[in-house]
């Protein structure tokens, strides 16, 4: 078990700065998901972790160890690849005990060993094929198996289940999750799919073109995005947002087709700001009381089917609002609608600078 | 329809018709003339039956050449893989995409030059007073080295330049089919507490099993076309110790006793021996 630190890393391809300045201090036992856009430097932070990607600056340690110039061998650490990455002339048994063999383990305690893993992960009817002859999910499940024998330290996760179809990522999600809560090892996880991140992460460390926009609980990134970028990236259907400028001494802001109050004292606004404000869908509700102070009313023009809800969206100035109802109380198109929302339902960013307007002690 | 089903035709006859006439033709008059008497000192000619096959295994000349030839494969085959793979992964290893270009670019020389000019070429250079191979030897002991007249090195020198030739060129198709590979098992490896070299020996070079057992049959078949460099640099010599199968066939039918049909008997035996050994090698190592 260990601690991760990463202090001032920065990575250079040539000229070109992928990473400018990346903090983090990833606790004991913590589950960390870097979360972001392709592209973001996510992959790049992970792989300078485990030693297979070199460090232009700054300091990793793990285990209060600095790492910068240890082999990923000499790390403790194991790794999990998007496309398995298994060895493919080798049989599941060769495959996962490869790394202790290079240890010089002892043939009876792997075989120990690798029989316990292939239990937990119900591996033991492929054991004798090779890789090619393995479903995609079972392939991944070698993998694991494969950094899990080894004991590391550290887990490392490289969007492991982005080659696994809907419904088995959903399966391997969870598994993760309970493999996690017993071994309880310390895990840098990276993904792409918000879902993924929501559910497995004790925190989320959400990148943005190398840089930090956020790293909180996935609760807090839900329900406090910092920024713009955060605020638009995290949530399905994406967050309303609508462009407005502050009016009456912050106490009502005004947009195209709105004119909505403010809570005094809730956000840091100044009169005449422009602003972004945001909504999410599934914060709207339908209401037959049009007159009420939160409300946004308009003609519903689109209506998406999602099973249990529906998704209406309705234009409102140049923009448009989406709002996430049951499916039994859905508009027809061409109705005419008023949704309601909570005050503190409302996230209000700079326009120019993209943070969040939200007082700190809210 | 009657139309699609003739296309594959169209294609097919003339090549094979070409192969036949060039490759099937000869080979069946060879077998056809291994069965006979004949010399190129006299026209007339009659039917022998398997005589030239069983004078061929009391001739130690014969013998002496099969052997030759063996050895010829297994050093030439042997030196060149165990060369290519080991320069590959070292280029791999040491050297930066730019240099392993630049690398490859000038490795790519030796195997485009004639062979025979290679031979002339590395003939001089083993020259005992004027080479520049034996100018050290020269140099340190004031005696020349005259290795191509020397039973015992005439055939290790002139797989020396048949390595040179073939193991740079091989090294650089190594070193591609290493660069080809997917990079995440080996970084997998990395992590699996691998070493540099263990990686190769238990990733890579498995990993490309199939191209270098096949990589490893084109040199067998193009060390058993070697004629042109052994007769430019040795012509067999000295006595016959650097004389192979195909030499030694060439002499008996052209050169010394015009036996056309004996020398088509070992042709023949050549052939086969050659069609039997690499199915079974083929099939052994492939699976």
């Amino acid at each position: 078990m260990a601690e991760i630190v990463c202090h001032g890393v920065n990575k250079k391809y040539g000229a070109h700065e992928v990473i400018p300045n990346f903090d983090l201090r990833v606790a004991e036992h913590e589950f960390i998901v870097f979360l972001g856009p392709s592209g973001c430097g996510k992959s790049t932070i992970l792989r300078m972790i485990a030693g297979l990607e070199a460090i232009t600056g700054g300091e990793v340690s793990i285990n209060g160890k600095i790492v910068n110039d240890l082999e990923p061998r000499d790390r403790g650490i194991a790794m999990v690849f998007q496309n398995y990455a298994l060895y493919p002339h080798m049989t599941i048994y060769d495959n996962i005990a490869f790394g202790l063999r290079r240890l010089g383990v002892s043939a009876v305690e792997i075989d120990r060993r690798v029989g316990e893993v292939v239990d937990m992960l119900g591996l033991k009817p492929v054991i004798g094929n090779k890789p090619s002859e393995l479903s995609g999910g079972q392939q991944q499940r070698v993998a694991i198996a494969r950094a899990m024998i080894k004991t590391p330290e550290v887990f490392l996760f490289d969007e492991p289940l982005s080659n696994l179809d809907a419904k088995l990522r959903a399966q391997m999600r969870l598994e993760i999750a309970r493999l996690h809560k017993n071994l309880k090892t310390t895990t840098v996880y990276v993904t792409h799919d918000q879902m993924e991140a929501m559910t497995l992460a004790d925190r989320i460390v959400l990148l943005n073109a190398g840089r930090i926009e956020q790293v909180g609980t996935p609760e807090e990134i839900y329900a406090r995005p910092a920024s713009l970028f955060v605020a638009g990236f995290i949530g399905t259907p994406a967050m309303n947002l609508l462009p407005a400028t502050v009016g009456e001494n912050g106490t009502r802001l005004d947009g195209q087709g709105f004119s909505l109050p403010v809570t005094p004292g809730r956000y840091r606004l100044a009169e005449g700001q422009k602003v972004v404000f945001g909504l999410r869908p599934a914060d709207l509700s339908r209401t037959s009381d049009a007159a009420t102070a939160h409300a946004l009313s308009g003609t519903v023009d689109m209506v998406e089917f999602h099973g249990d809800q529906v998704l209406v969206s309705f234009p409102l100035g140049a923009e448009r609002i989406s709002a996430f109802l049951p499916a039994r109380h859905r508009p027809k198109e061409g109705d005419k609608v008023s949704f309601a929302y909570e005050a503190e339902a409302m996230h209000i960013f700079d326009a120019a600078a993209g943070h969040s307007l939200l007082h700190a002690d809210n | 329809m009657q139309q699609r089903q003739s296309l594959p035709y169209v294609f097919l006859v003339p090549t094979m018709a070409i192969l036949v006439v060039l490759a099937f033709v000869p080979m069946f008059y060879a077998i056809g003339v291994s069965l006979e008497n004949r010399t190129l000192s006299s026209p007339d000619s009659h039917f022998v039956g398997l005589k030239n096959y069983l004078l061929l295994f009391g001739d130690s000349r014969f013998v002496n050449a099969l052997w030759v030839s063996v050895k010829w494969e297994l050093i030439t085959v042997s030196a060149t893989m165990i060369a290519a793979i080991g320069l590959g992964v070292l280029m791999f290893e040491a050297a930066g995409p730019k240099l392993r270009n630049a690398l490859s670019l000038i490795f790519l020389i030796p195997v485009l030059l004639p062979r025979v000019c290679a031979a002339f070429v590395w003939k001089f250079a083993f020259h005992p007073l004027y080479g520049i191979i034996t100018y050290p030897y020269r140099l340190i002991t004031g005696q020349p080295l005259d290795m191509l007249s020397s039973p015992t090195q005439a055939l290790f020198a002139v797989a020396f330049v048949d390595l040179w030739q073939w193991g740079f060129f091989f090294a650089v198709i190594v070193l591609k089919l290493i660069e080809i590979l997917p990079q995440q098992p080996l970084e997998a490896a990395r992590l699996d507490y691998a070493k540099p070299w263990q990686i190769h020996v238990y990733i890579t070079l498995p990993m490309l099993r199939v191209p270098l057992v096949s990589l490893m049959f084109v040199k067998m078949i193009e060390s058993l076309r070697s004629f042109d460099l052994i007769y430019v640099m040795t012509r067999g010599g000295p006595g016959t110790s650097t004389e192979t199968l195909d030499m030694y066939a060439f002499s008996q039918g052209f050169i010394e006793a015009g036996k056309i049909s004996y020398a088509s008997s070992m042709a023949v035996i050549m052939m086969v021996a050659t069609v039997v050994i690499f199915t079974v090698v083929w099939k052994r190592l492939k699976s």
